[in-house]
């Protein structure tokens, strides 16, 4: 498996929480890099080194309760910025309350909620679904991902497309 | 296919600058008979296969950049030959039989080149009887005064008549790129109102559900759709529909391999069975209908389609002796609906309308491209196709086949053909070793190169044996293209061979040595079979 250029970032204060989610995430990692950060403040110094670099991020797991500004700011200042517009955003957390959760749907066009504690198949489901999303609408070449995501969305979308044709 | 995700990669960054090189090349090397325009086609063609090798571009931009080569480096208009008029004078006679002309109209093997007719000259042998610096004194029964004769014979213009550029940018209005508009615009409009998925559905219900016919099923629906779809999107769309399949076997079941490797096999073979079932099969029909042998519509059918039933059904008893079913039945479950609104039945209506205009193109002689402006025109008419559905066409497919057209024609306009296969004794292979020959060499290249440009490569050559008249009498030049057509589609041996191979080897079900055994045996068996039915069939039905 060829690692590609689109990102995974967790943004997680509590260190053995952050080691879990990486863990859970371990099947995606090898195409997906995964990327940590433990506040909102190093999530958009690792956001802007990644978008230097010719990166691009194509999911955001985000807890709520960080040091500084909290997940909900930051997804929405994210989904302002047209860099990081496209990128996935997932709020992962037990602690938000109903407003922020709110705010965060309506705001910040949050892609998925889940609620603490989590399972791995879950959190795995939500992430190949988010990313299946993210590659179709924004990568030309689509095959390479398709036996790590969702096969049958990727060929119907090749299918729709056309963005392979014959030769 | 790219694999890297960005950049060149190093195979990439060295066919950029091999290609480069091969432009240029041909003013390197001695390279003795070859002509000035000769010598520039060489050089687009070098450029052209080292990028369709190596892809540094897309393989879609080399072909436009082919184009446009053409039309600086080699059209009427373009400045290599825009104000070039061929040096010419009459000689001048002393006595009967002797003649003073120019130093430079005499060839250094003692000829002169005597106009016939704007753009060819006839090499006529002279005595020389005298040189005195400007002039040469020589002696002929063939030189007259009333015809010019070629004063500089290393001009560029020697044996060459540069075609208007429009020639070469008008390839993508050759009639074969029409039909191949009309062919896309009716699998567009299938895809939107879901036709595809739907006749599948329904084509699908009557293989029951054991396996074994399951699978033949689906390799003949695949087949039939790709020979009037992509064979790319026919892959996608079944692709879809195995899946589900797949998931209900076990983990290590390896019927799943056969299964997944059924659809690019049927879909590769599918595409021979029309005219627009595949871009190579456009080359060579460009090719052949330039040069007198056009084919209609019917005839391609009834020279593909008994070739591609006897290819399935012996794909489908190898897949099933490689990978024997585990289970009894299968549950083939699939959902949806007819569209029936209006739009989506006139599009059945234009589809069915076309499609029997098509085949039956011998009973009514309206050729199958005139035909092909019927869903053109219908399906934006009826808004079933809207203006973003129209963006959404393969342009660079038929990009593709307008480079590979325009590339043969310069080939064959600058002599380069002809140049080509000049170091070889064709004539002593003998014709049925020389298709042989085609087919496996066909088939080898476009397992590593694209199917179209495989035959953009070589439909040349066919052409040039063809007017050369190397090969003797028994050359038969329309069967030969076809052989080059069908080898190209046969080949499917690797992931990169065609782009439903890597559709289905991207599934990450099937393993690559699993793909190279069936294709290879595929390609081998294939290759056999066409060249029986070169031999026995083809030359019943063609003429």
């Amino acid at each position: 498996m060829e690692r590609s250029d689109i990102y995974i970032l967790c943004i997680e204060d509590e260190q053995e929480v952050l080691d879990a989610v990486v863990r859970d995430l371990e099947k995606l990692e090898e195409q997906f890099p995964v990327e940590t950060a433990n506040s909102a403040e190093e999530a958009r110094e690792v956001i802007e080194k990644l978008l230097d670099d010719g990166k691009k991020v194509g999911l955001i797991l985000c807890d709520h309760i960080l040091p500084g500004d909290n997940g909900v700011e930051l997804l929405i200042e994210l989904h302002k910025d047209e860099r990081t517009f496209a990128s996935r955003k997932v709020l992962l957390t037990g602690q938000a309350g109903l407003d922020d959760t709110v705010k965060a749907l309506n705001e910040a066009r949050l892609h998925h909620y889940i609620p603490k504690p989590w399972t791995r198949e879950d959190l795995l489901e939500v992430s190949v679904s988010l990313l299946t999303d993210f590659v179709i609408d924004e990568e030309d070449n689509i095959l390479p991902y398709m036996s790590t995501l969702d096969a049958e969305r990727i060929s119907e979308s090749i299918r729709t497309r056309r963005s392979i044709s014959d030769e | 296919m790219k694999s890297g995700y960005s950049g060149l990669t190093p195979v990439q960054l060295t066919g950029l600058f091999l290609g480069i090189f091969g432009l240029i090349l041909p003013f390197l090397l001695p390279l003795g008979s070859l002509s000035f325009a000769g010598q520039i086609g060489l050089g687009i063609f070098l450029m052209a296969a080292v990028f369709w090798m190596f892809e540094p571009i897309p393989i879609y931009a080399t072909s436009m950049l082919v184009i446009f080569l053409q039309i600086v480096l080699l059209s009427a208009q373009g400045p290599m030959f825009m104000d070039a008029k061929l040096p010419s004078a009459e000689p001048v006679q002393l006595q009967e039989h002797t003649w003073q002309i120019p130093t430079r109209a005499l060839k250094d093997d003692n000829t002169v080149l005597v106009i016939t007719e704007p753009g060819k000259t006839e090499a006529v042998r002279v005595d020389v009887v005298e040189r005195n610096g400007q002039h040469v004194i020589v002696r002929s029964e063939e030189l007259s005064s009333d015809r010019a004769i070629v004063t500089d014979t290393g001009h560029r213009l020697v044996n060459y008549r540069p075609n208007s550029y429009t020639d070469y940018i008008g390839t993508l209005a050759n009639p074969i790129i029409i039909l191949f508009l009309g062919g896309f615009m009716l699998a567009e409009a299938s895809v939107k109102y879901n036709l595809d998925k739907n006749l599948t559905r329904y084509l699908l219900s009557p293989f029951g559900s054991s396996p074994r016919f399951i699978i033949l099923g689906l390799m003949l629906v695949t087949a039939a759709l790709s020979a009037f779809m992509s064979n790319t999107a026919t892959a996608a769309m079944m692709v879809t529909v195995i899946l589900p399949i797949i998931a209900q076997l076990e983990p290590g079941d390896r019927f799943k391999f056969g299964l997944a490797l059924s659809i690019p096999v049927a879909a590769n073979i599918g595409g021979i069975a029309t005219p627009i079932g595949t871009p190579p099969n456009a080359i060579v029909i460009a090719a052949l209908t330039e040069y007198g042998k056009s084919i209609s519509f019917t005839d391609w059918i009834i020279v593909a389609f008994p070739l591609v039933i006897v290819m399935l059904v012996f794909a489908w008893w190898l897949l099933l002796a490689f990978f024997p079913p585990s289970v009894d039945k299968f549950n083939l479950d699939m959902k949806g609906k007819i569209n029936l609104s209006p739009k989506a039945i006139g599009l059945y209506v234009i589809f069915g309308a076309t499609v029997l205009l098509w085949v039956t193109e011998n009973q009514h002689g309206i050729p199958s491209s005139m035909v092909a402006f019927l869903p053109v025109a219908a399906l934006v008419t009826g808004r079933i196709l809207t203006k973003n559905d129209i963006r959404n066409l393969p342009w660079d497919v038929l990009w593709l086949m307008a480079g590979g057209i325009s590339l043969g024609i310069g080939m064959d306009k600058t002599g380069l053909a002809v140049w080509m296969i000049s170091g070889f004794d064709w004539g002593a292979m003998g014709y049925i070793t020389l298709i042989l020959a085609f087919g496996l060499v066909a088939v080898a290249m476009s397992n590593f190169l694209s199917n179209t440009v495989t035959a953009t490569l070589l439909m040349p050559l066919v052409i040039s044996l063809h007017t050369s008249g190397v090969m003797g009498d028994s050359f038969n030049l329309l069967i030969t293209g076809i052989v080059i057509a069908v080898a190209c589609s046969l080949a499917m041996a690797l992931p990169i061979s065609t782009p439903p191979n890597a559709i289905a080897m991207s599934t990450g079900i099937i393993r690559t040595k699993d793909m190279a055994k069936v294709g290879v045996i595929i390609g081998a068996v294939g290759v056999m079979l066409v060249l029986a039915y070169a031999v026995f069939y083809w030359p019943l039905v063609t003429n």
